[in-house]
Order: C-alpha cells, then sequence, then structure tokens
C-alpha cells in the first residue's frame, strides 16, 4: 500500500477514525495501531508478517535478556547477529546465487536455481535498523528495557515509517508511547503542510521528472548530448530528492496526525557547502544511524589520519553496499567516503565563498548520482561520456515544464524555510474543519495533477 | 484526555470530503475497488453495494468534476 493511493487514503481515514474512537485507552490505541500496521505492511505480502514478529521477538526477548549478570554480552551479540543476518539475507542471497550460477556455468556446470530466490521484503532494511537501535540502545543503558512486547512491536512497525523510514529512535520513540502528544490545532497545520509538501514532491516533481526525463535518458545515454544528459543527471538529483524526502514528509505528517513526533529527514541537502554538510542534510536518520552504530563502534574519528581514512571509507563503503549487491553502490559509497576524507585532508582549504562551495558540493553529488541511478556499470559509463558529448543521435526533450520542475526542486533546497512559517501559522489559527478542507482539497488536487498509475517510492526497493 | 484526539469536525469534514470526491469522480472508486485483492467472504458484499452506489450516482447524473480538473490542470501546465 502506497501513500499516495485511494486505498491508502481510505486506510488512513479508517485508522484516524478509529484512533479517535480508541480516546485514551492506551492499551487499545496501541492495540489498534499495531494491528493497522500488520494490516498495512500484508497489503504488500502477509508472508512477511511472520518476519517482522520474528525481528520483534528478537529484540524485544534481547532487550531483557541485556542486563542479565552473565548473558547480557552473548544475548546483545546474539541479538544483533540475527538481526544483521536476517537482513543479510535477504539482501544478498539473491546475488551470491546468480554469482555461484555464473561461476558453475564458466565450469559447464550449469545449473538452475531460479526457484531458490528470495522476494526482498519491502522495508526490511528499516524496521531491521529500528530493531537494532532498540538492542543497542538498552545495551547502553541509554533506555531501559520494555516488558509488553506490545511496545516493541509498535515501534518496530509502526506504518507511517515502516517501509522507508526516518528511521525512528527507540529513545526517542517509546516515550511516545507512554505520553502521547495532544494533537492541537498546531500540530494539525503541521501535519497538513507535511503531507501536502510531500505529495507535491512525489507525485508531481518526482514521477513526472521520472518518467520525462530521468528514465528515457538512462535507458538511452548513448543517444544523449552533454546537455541533455547533465539536465538529465540533475533531473534525477531533483527526483531522488523530492521521492525520499515527500516520503518522509508524509510519514512524519501522518504520525503528528496520530499524535507521534518524529525529526526531520532532510534539511535541504543541495545548499550544503560541504560533503560532511550534506551527509548532515540528507536522509538524517540513516546518516546518524550509520554514525552511531557503524562509525563510530569502528573506529570513528580516533587514531591516525590513515585509521581515520580507512574508518571512513569501510563505513560509507558498507553504506553504499546497504543499497545493494553491486558494484555501483560500491562505487558511489566508496566516492563519498574518499570525498569526506579528502574534504577533512584539507581542513577546509582552499576556502570558498558559500554559493561556489555549494554549487562545487552540488555538482560532485549529482556526478555520483550516475552510478547510483545506473542499473550497471556499463550504462553509467555510457551516461559519464555522454557529458561530454557535443552532439546527440535521439535526445530526450527538454520540455519546459520539466525544467520548472527542476527549477522547483532546486528551490524548495535554496529558499529559506521561513517562508512556509506564515502559511502554516495561518492554518494553525483556522478551525479544524479548515484544516480539514485544506488537507482533502490540497490532496485531491495533486492526485488531480499527477500521472495515471502508481509508482513506488525509490527507497522501497532498499 | 479532550485535546489529544482529532476534533471530531476535523474527521467529519474528512469524511465529506471523501464523500464529494467519490460523487464527483466518476467511476474511479469503482475502478480502484476491482483492482483490490480478494477480502474473502466481505468482497461480494462491498463490491455490490458500492456497485449500487455507483448506479445511483449514475441515475442521479453527477458530472466528473475530478476527471475535469485533471484534465485543465495538465493542459494548464503542460504534463500529464
Amino acid at each position: 500500500m502506497v501513500f499516495p493511493t485511494l486505498q491508502f487514503v481510505l486506510f488512513f481515514a479508517l485508522v484516524l477514525a478509529l484512533d479517535a474512537a480508541a480516546g485514551g485507552r492506551a492499551q487499545l490505541r496501541k492495540a489498534m495501531l499495531i494491528a493497522a500496521s500488520y494490516a498495512f505492511y500484508a497489503a504488500w505480502d502477509a508472508r512477511f508478517l511472520l518476519l517482522m514478529a520474528f525481528v520483534t521477538a528478537v529484540a524485544w526477548g534481547a532487550g531483557l535478556a541485556l542486563h542479565h549478570p552473565r548473558h547480557g554480552r552473548r544475548a546483545k551479540l546474539v541479538a544483533i547477529v540475527l538481526l544483521i543476518g536476517t537482513l543479510a539475507v535477504f539482501k544478498y542471497f539473491n546475488f551470491f546465487l546468480l554469482s555461484l550460477q555464473q561461476l558453475l556455468g564458466e565450469w559447464g556446470l550449469a545449473r538452475d536455481w531460479g526457484w531458490m530466490r528470495l522476494i526482498l521484503p519491502v522495508g526490511i532494511s528499516f524496521y531491521v535498523f529500528q530493531a537494532v537501535s532498540y538492542v543497542m540502545d538498552v545495551a547502553r543503558g541509554q533506555i531501559l528495557p520494555r516488558r509488553s512486547p506490545a511496545d516493541v512491536a509498535l515501534y518496530i512497525s509502526f506504518f507511517p515509517q515502516l517501509v522507508a523510514g526516518p528511521i525512528v529512535r527507540a529513545a526517542d520513540f517509546l516515550p511516545q508511547i507512554d505520553r502521547p502528544l495532544p494533537v492541537d490545532a498546531a500540530m494539525r497545520a503541521e501535519a497538513v503542510a507535511l503531507i501536502l509538501a510531500g505529495l507535491f514532491k512525489k507525485m508531481v516533481v518526482a514521477n513526472y521528472l521520472a518518467v520525462g526525463l530521468v528514465d528515457p535518458a538512462f535507458a538511452f545515454p548513448g543517444a544523449q548530448s552533454g546537455l541533455t544528459m547533465a539536465a538529465a543527471v540533475l533531473a534525477y538529483a531533483v527526483q531522488i530528492y523530492c521521492d525520499f524526502s515527500g516520503y518522509s514528509d508524509i510519514a512524519i505528517g501522518l504520525a503528528l496526525l496520530l499524535g507521534y513526533r518524529f525529526a526531520r529527514n532532510f534539511d535541504q541537502p543541495y545548499r550544503a557547502t560541504s560533503l560532511r554538510g550534506f551527509w548532515r542534510r540528507w536522509h538524517i536518520s540513516l546518516s546518524s544511524w550509520i554514525r552511531d552504530y557503524l562509525y563510530i563502534p569502528l573506529g570513528g574519528s580516533r587514531g591516525g589520519p590513515l585509521r581515520q581514512g580507512a574508518v571512513l571509507m569501510a563505513t560509507m563503503t558498507l553504506a553504499g553496499l546497504w543499497h545493494g549487491a553491486g558494484w555501483n553502490f560500491l562505487i558511489w559509497g566508496a566516492a563519498h567516503g574518499a570525498g569526506l576524507w579528502a574534504e577533512r585532508r584539507l581542513g577546509g582549504r582552499p576556502a570558498l565563498p558559500a554559493p561556489a562551495a555549494a554549487a562545487l558540493v552540488l555538482a560532485l553529488v549529482c556526478l555520483l548520482w550516475i552510478p547510483f541511478r545506473a542499473p550497471d556499470l556499463g550504462t553509467a559509463a555510457a551516461a559519464f561520456a555522454a557529458l561530454l558529448r557535443t552532439e546527440a543521435s535521439a535526445p530526450v526533450a527538454l520540455a519546459p515544464p520539466l525544467l520548472a520542475l527542476i527549477a522547483a526542486g532546486l528551490a524548495m533546497n535554496w529558499l529559506p524555510l521561513a517562508w512556509r512559517r506564515p502559511a502554516v501559522g495561518l492554518l494553525a489559527r483556522a478551525p479544524s474543519p479548515v484544516q480539514a478542507a485544506v488537507l482533502a482539497a490540497g490532496t485531491l488536487a495533486a492526485f488531480a495533477a499527477a500521472q495515471e498509475g502508481v509508482a513506488p517510492f525509490i527507497y522501497f526497493q532498499f | 484526555m479532550k485535546g489529544r484526539r482529532a476534533p471530531l469536525s476535523f474527521l467529519a469534514t474528512l469524511a465529506a470530503a471523501l464523500a464529494l470526491a467519490w460523487a464527483f469522480s466518476g467511476e474511479r472508486f469503482l475502478d480502484w475497488a476491482f483492482t483490490m485483492p480478494d477480502l474473502g467472504p466481505v468482497d461480494d458484499v462491498i463490491l455490490a453495494a458500492l456497485v449500487a452506489a455507483e448506479e445511483a450516482k449514475a441515475a442521479a447524473g453527477l458530472p466528473d468534476l475530478f476527471g475535469a480538473l485533471r484534465g485543465a490542470l495538465h493542459r494548464w501546465t503542460g504534463l500529464g
């Protein structure tokens, strides 16, 4: 079930009504939200409900066992191995199976093992990362373990952020289960603004750029000129930003309507003046998860320059490989790692004016999106080659509406956020039926402006 | 606890908006209903109710305002 669909609109309307009916009965409300979250997940594939329940059971059980005087450390190790192992099996088994098949084929021992291929459960990374966060935070004494499995089940399965984040920390979410925020007019106004912004980003900007420019250019990079390929790469930068931050905006807005507040997941990343700044603004919940549970445990910024570089490269390469088993993701992650390390070694030299630095970082980030977007290294190489070409045999048309969407996507990054405040403030002072009418009218307008059909969010595949 | 839940007026307005959207959106809800997974024993009941409601809507001759809005937006923006 994808957010911008009629199916989800009806589902959420029902959840909101049931939430209101549950009133202050905390246990009933918790049970209803868990049931809704499992129903939401079952809409993709009900078989994987067992997997989510397994992940929940591991995290909950480990949480209780962690403070055992003799077996606490072992419980943590077993839980992390089980959780990361489960994720690794689903994400990388097919890659190893295919590689083994190819190897056997070269030796004349070809086998058809297609029946062994695993389906990648949607959102598995996100709920496994949340489970790891729970186990680690309990182990570090940052939160107390939950006796009730329902608390952990709701934390791991909460449907607004279940399939593509933001990755919410247990320390941030669990206290909200105990004391949900009162949904006042200001929260509703903020939620309406976030949901409508997210729908516009996804249904209008991201989807039209994908179909009109990015997909055709990356399908035939050899037929593009430097100008059209550069426009397609910039369009992809805008598309992935609007797709992913749009999902996050909707998720945060939906959670707000239910009384849960999540931190912002994107902070105008394309206005960053350094790669380090970019990673502090892009997919903030994953970047901080990687920092806290991978980069710092690996050594962080301790040790000499070589050790620091090795840790940074390892972290970013693993972050790249998290997106999928392939050379393109490995190169993307390693290149970002190398860039971050070079930036650290240079120590801010040469000092560039902020606009020039932001343009340089944007150009670098866009170039690195090429291997990320390309389905294979051959396509990525062809796209890089196209950037240097002046002639095109079959260029994608750079239609003015598409260029306007690219400009709109960049403007979202560069305009000061303060311009939104008066509109949200006005909405906060409006009566609740007006707030609902704005939400309904805006949603209807986004559905009307969108293309036919449903385009899944890019990050669902990860 | 009073302020913790979305006020009923917020929910009621959303429900009314949904009903209006259904009334003035042609057969889109029906199309969507037929793409839903089979809900087992209640599937036929839901579809029969929806078809009856759609027939009543067609008899009332309600215009497809959503389709008109969609066409206008696509013409105006050059997208679609």
